[in-house]
């Protein structure tokens, strides 16, 4: 498509006529391409659309990514591939900016090459016709090498709209000494969460804090207990936030919140960091690439520190949810998809590349092969030697692959801060009051979107 | 102690007063310094530190340790950085100065039909929210690929509504319309005179300008951070929230920040500290003369 | 025209500022009476006059146009784009809408919608509620920090001076960053030492972080207010202190009747400037916000707006967003020229 001027850029800037050059990419993206007729005409002949590479032909591809350390794995991929040169561009992630930035590239026609977009932000990219299909530029064939649920968060209808990253299994981090000295165990069901609040709680400290803000981690727990958030069916989207299992979730960090058995200032802060520091926050519920934070930002707690599966909502269960993790997507502008493609693919997983992300820190590898679980410990000794790794291996097995993001995310995160804090603060304000309101207001962001919505 | 007598000049003013005025500027200053300090301790401190030390003391400072590993860290790139900023806040700020003088100096000196007009158009510039304006001003150049360029910064920061603002007031106040007539019948061209006797006469105003549109592009965070995406083009602010960006996976990443904050702010001190001499002779002539 | 010999003298007097007594001497423009003399007399031909006055406007626009120019460009043509944008509003196609976007026209939907927002509107009454309460405690302040460091009996000016206007050099992101460690409880030697005393103190609960931003802005702003007031002062001329002090006026009078009368057109200068700031408030809430639940995506208005167009990927809306904000900002800060105007007629 017309990069920089061109009668398509033009109709862009002329908003209302800006469909017809989107047609052609609404065709590659849409799930069922046939819908996409009959918004055709003003076409701008497709003079520079994605293209072969002729052999030999030198290109450079553009790379956004702000994962710590991702110049490494790049650099050795150009070493390999002179003809295929990929810049890595790093953008600041700091509240979601790096979005902000590819909304904006992405609404003026001049996007990077391939960007590293988190697994719930995949869907809102779609939306704008932002990522290219990857399907027939050989994804379909490399399905294998990665873990089918993270595989699975970027397949919309037939299509591939990115290669899976990395990941964050959740666990459960939690201090053992101060729970040895409490008499306390890891607890294995919610059921013992709760109790083990109280009784942490009573020798002064905290086993957690539920931050309203932090959206994403309140949907692991959702996640966790069985909900399903968002689904896609037909030309609808399903919302259905109110659901049974998130009910059950709120109802329990409500009895917390109420009975101030947990803190509710935000976690990965300054003042969750201290509170890590000195043993006044006690367990947390993390993620695979939590590790890091906890070695540098506690470093004296070296030793103290365990991690234990989630707990469960029936006992016996092996439910898990995952938090975080990036994909590497080819953006729709992109004039050679298919060295994107191929890059991509290396990245995430050739055996080298993958050693280079971990060592990085971009978390939990989405490749099945190609590295071991304990490539990731690099901080055993700080786990008091502990092989923390199988936990989070095991729960990257056992997490819900029909798990499936919304359209709006970003907005959801929004909402659902904003009514999490009413509720916090508010005792009149029920947590389930919030959901509610959650739900409606999604429903609505979605509709005002100008898409097809159905409440669940 | 000596007798309050009529303060005949300065400087001969009762000593209680002295003190009482030094107290309550000392005391103003402390609440303007402490955060300053607060961030020149820390910037000594480790990530660890910074969290669990009490925050006006000094933990196992390591000063210049620490300062060296932030201006090593990924290639140097804090250096380039700084010069990047430099580059965006000197240029700009000189760029916007000429600007705005020779703006200000027209709606200042020469009356013409619809000049109040465009004064209050430049003066509701100065209204716009910027923050919502960069999604616009982003597509625009966009269009004319000026986009992760140095000019997409440079561009918008030469433009100082403000600065036009000042430059008016001024030189209507300190250029006088009869010296400029003079010159004309001389047979000066009016970019001559401009050149000779506006700019220097409004040179301490000039001089604000640059100081004021110097700080704003310094500090501006979001025009960058629409505008550009390759890093080696950013600013020091836009770099430094990208470090703290990173810092939940890469914790050393806290301690850079706070020392690359640090560091940014030396500059501008010594700008400040610069001018001051500039603005002290610029303000102060005048009182001196009479 | 003044008569040629009062020139030089007069305006270095009144304007009190260096560089211009020399400058006449060295051109020697004074000693040229005879020229002078003659355009006295072109003058009254009238001829002259109109020329005289398309000169004029020609050199204007020479002068205007490099401001000009690219102050259509970054500030006229985005503003244009956004009011147009704000009369959209997106279109979808295709299955679960990843078929293709568009946009119809949609009149005043974008405004309607953002004045039914709740958020938005709150937002608004807070940063009024802000408004009124930090400006005039700024202004306060910086008044007196000014008539402080311009009275006969303050020392180190020069340092108080530039410790005052550092806060200014410290850019917006930053002092939040900042002040943010100063606020968190737990890290805060604030709240630490404050605990030592006795006192619980909260800079981030619901009911204080509005007043914890507005330190931050006051401690960023205080010393830019006050170094336009500084500048106001100094240029007055020096024979109107003169002749308080031979009258025998004290400091403190010379400081309530003349000096604050004659920094009157600085202070409604910064207050204007205030109240575009206040209303465009941003940087600080954004970087508190993930410290401080209490802020929420609409805190300030101008916060919303970029949650509209940056998070939420919805241009439309923050377009209208962004030009209710911008006219508000007009309304307030040109009421304010009109109140103080109708009270100068007042006055007299």
């Amino acid at each position: 498509m017309s990069t920089g001027a061109g009668p398509g850029t033009r109709a862009e800037a002329g908003a209302g006529r800006g469909v017809g050059r989107r047609a052609v990419l609404g065709a590659a993206a849409a799930a069922g391409a046939t819908l996409a007729a009959g918004c055709g005409g003003g076409d701008d002949g497709g003079g520079e659309g994605p293209r072969v590479r002729k052999k030999g032909e030198k290109i450079t591809l553009t790379f956004w990514a702000w994962v710590p350390g991702i110049e490494k794995p790049v650099a050795m991929w150009n070493e390999r591939h002179p003809e295929v040169r990929v810049k890595v561009e790093k953008v600041s992630p700091v509240d979601g900016a790096q979005y902000a930035k590819m909304h904006a590239a992405v609404k003026a026609g001049n996007p990077p090459d391939l960007g590293q977009i988190e697994y719930m932000t995949v869907p809102s990219f779609l939306l704008g016709n932002g990522l290219a299909d990857l399907t027939e530029h050989g994804a379909a064939e490399v399905k294998d090498r990665f873990t089918g649920w993270q595989w699975a968060q970027s397949v919309f209808g037939k299509s591939v709209f990115a290669i899976p990253q990395a990941s964050g299994p959740m666990g459960l981090f939690y201090r053992e000494d101060l729970f040895g000295r409490w008499g306390l165990e890891p607890p294995a069901t919610w059921e013992e969460y709760e109790e083990t609040a109280r009784r942490v709680r009573a020798e002064g400290a905290y086993i957690e804090t539920f931050a309203p803000t932090n959206g994403y981690r309140f949907a692991g727990y959702a996640w966790q207990a069985g909900a399903r958030w968002f689904r896609a069916e037909g030309d609808e989207w399903t919302v259905t936030v109110d659901d049974a299992p998130t009910r059950k979730v709120v109802d329990l960090w409500e009895r917390l919140v109420r009975e101030k058995l947990v803190r509710t200032d935000p976690d990965r802060q300054n003042a969750w960091y201290k509170n890590l520091q000195t043993g006044r926050i006690a367990a947390w519920l993390g993620a695979g690439w939590g590790d890091a934070l906890i070695v540098g930002n506690a470093p004296k707690t070296k030793g103290a520190w365990r991690v234990a599966p989630l707990p469960q909502w029936r006992e016996g269960d092996n439910a898990h949810a995952n938090w975080g993790g990036s994909t590497t997507a080819v953006f729709a502008k992109c004039r050679y998809p298919k060295d994107a493609t191929d890059f991509a693919v290396w990245l995430n997983s050739d055996p080298r590349a993958l050693q280079a992300l971990i060592e990085g820190g971009a978390g939990w590898p989405a490749a099945t092969r190609g590295w071991k679980p304990a490539d990731t410990e690099k901080n055993r000794a700080f786990f008091g030697g502990q092989h923390y790794s199988d936990v989070f291996a095991r729960a990257d097995r056992a997490v819900d692959t029909r798990w499936q993001w919304g359209p709006l995310m970003d907005t959801f995160q929004q909402r659902f801060g904003d009514a999490f804090t009413d509720a916090v603060t508010d005792r009149n304000m029920s947590f389930r009051k919030a959901l509610a309101q959650v739900q409606r207001e999604t429903v609505t962001d979605l509709k005002d979107k100008g898409l097809k919505v159905k409440a669940g | 102690m000596t007798p309050p007598r009529p303060p005949t000049r300065a400087g001969a003013t009762p000593l209680r007063l002295r003190v009482l005025v030094l107290s309550l500027l000392t005391v103003a200053a402390l609440y303007f310094l402490l955060p300053v300090y607060w961030l020149a301790v820390s910037a000594t401190k480790s990530s660890g530190d910074l969290f669990g030390t009490f925050g006006l003391w000094f933990a196992d400072p390591r000063p210049l340790e620490r300062l060296g590993d932030l201006l090593r860290f990924d290639n140097h790139v804090f250096l380039r950085w700084s010069l990047n900023s430099l580059l965006y806040a000197g240029g700009g700020a000189l760029a916007a100065t000429l600007l705005s003088a020779a703006a200000g100096y027209a709606l200042a000196k020469f009356p013409f039909p619809g000049r109040e007009t465009v004064f209050n158009v430049v003066l509701a510039g100065v209204l716009l929210p910027h923050t919502v304006l960069a999604l616009p001003l982003y597509l625009l150049f966009s269009e004319i690929g000026l986009v992760n360029t140095y000019w997409a910064v440079l561009l918008p920061s030469v433009v100082s509504p403000f600065g036009v603002y000042l430059c008016r007031i001024y030189a209507t106040a300190a250029v006088p319309d009869s010296l400029l007539e003079a010159a004309r019948i001389d047979g000066a061209g009016e970019a001559r005179i401009f050149r000779t006797l506006g700019l220097r006469m409004m040179a301490p105003a000039l001089v604000t300008v640059f100081l004021f549109q110097f700080v704003h592009i310094w500090n501006s965070f979001f025009l960058p951070l629409v505008m550009l995406s390759d890093s080696d083009l950013y600013p020091i602010q836009l770099g430094l929230t990208t470090w703290q960006g990173y810092a939940d996976r890469q914790p050393e990443l806290y301690q850079y920040t706070v020392g690359g904050a640090f560091l940014s702010v030396l500059p501008l001190m010594l700008l400040i500290g610069a001018l001051q001499r500039y603005w002290r002779a610029g303000l102060t002539e005048g009182s001196v003369k009479n | 025209m003044a008569p040629p010999n009062a020139r030089g003298p007069r305006r270095t007097g009144r304007t009190g500022h260096t560089g211009h007594a020399d400058y006449t001497g060295r051109t020697g423009l004074t000693r040229r009476t005879g020229l002078t003399h003659r355009t006295g007399l072109t003058h009254r031909t009238g001829l002259t006059h109109r020329t005289g006055r398309a000169r004029h406007t020609r050199s204007a626009a020479g002068f205007l146009l490099p401001f000009g120019a690219l102050f259509l460009l970054t500030f006229v043509a985005p503003i244009a784009y956004a009011l147009y944008e704000s009369l959209l509003k997106p279109t979808r196609s295709g299955p679960l809408g990843l078929g293709g976007t568009g946009t119809a026209f949609a009149g005043l939907d974008n405004y309607a919608h953002a004045l039914d927002d709740g958020l938005f509107l709150t937002g608004f009454g807070r940063v009024l509620l802000f408004a009124v309460v930090q400006i005039p405690l700024m202004l306060l302040l910086a008044t007196a920090l000014a008539l402080l460091l311009d009275s006969a009996s303050a020392r180190w000016v020069g340092f108080f001076r530039t410790a005052y206007f550092l806060p200014y050099g410290v850019p917006g992101v930053i002092a939040s960053i900042l002040w943010g460690f100063l606020y968190v409880p737990g890290i805060s030697p604030l709240v630490e030492l404050a605990r030592g005393v006795g006192a619980d103190v909260d800079f981030l609960s619901q009911s204080t972080v509005l007043w914890s931003i507005a330190n931050i802005v006051t401690w960023q702003f205080t010393g830019y207010n006050m170094l336009v007031l500084i500048a106001q002062l100094k240029s007055v001329p020096g024979e109107l202190y003169e002749a308080a002090r031979i009258d025998g006026a004290s400091a403190w009078q010379t400081a309530r009747h003349i000096k604050l009368a004659l920094i009157r057109p600085a202070l409604v200068l910064t207050t204007v400037f205030s109240i575009i700031g206040t209303i465009q408030l941003f940087a600080e809430p954004m970087v508190l916000k993930p410290l401080a639940p209490a802020i929420d995506s609409g805190y300030t208005p101008n916060l919303h707006a970029y949650h509209q167009a940056f998070k939420s990927n919805n241009q439309h809306a923050a377009a209208a967003e962004a030009v209710l904000i911008a006219l508000v900002a007009c309304v307030l800060s040109f009421g304010f020229l009109r109140l103080v105007g109708s009270q100068r007629e007042r006055d007299r």
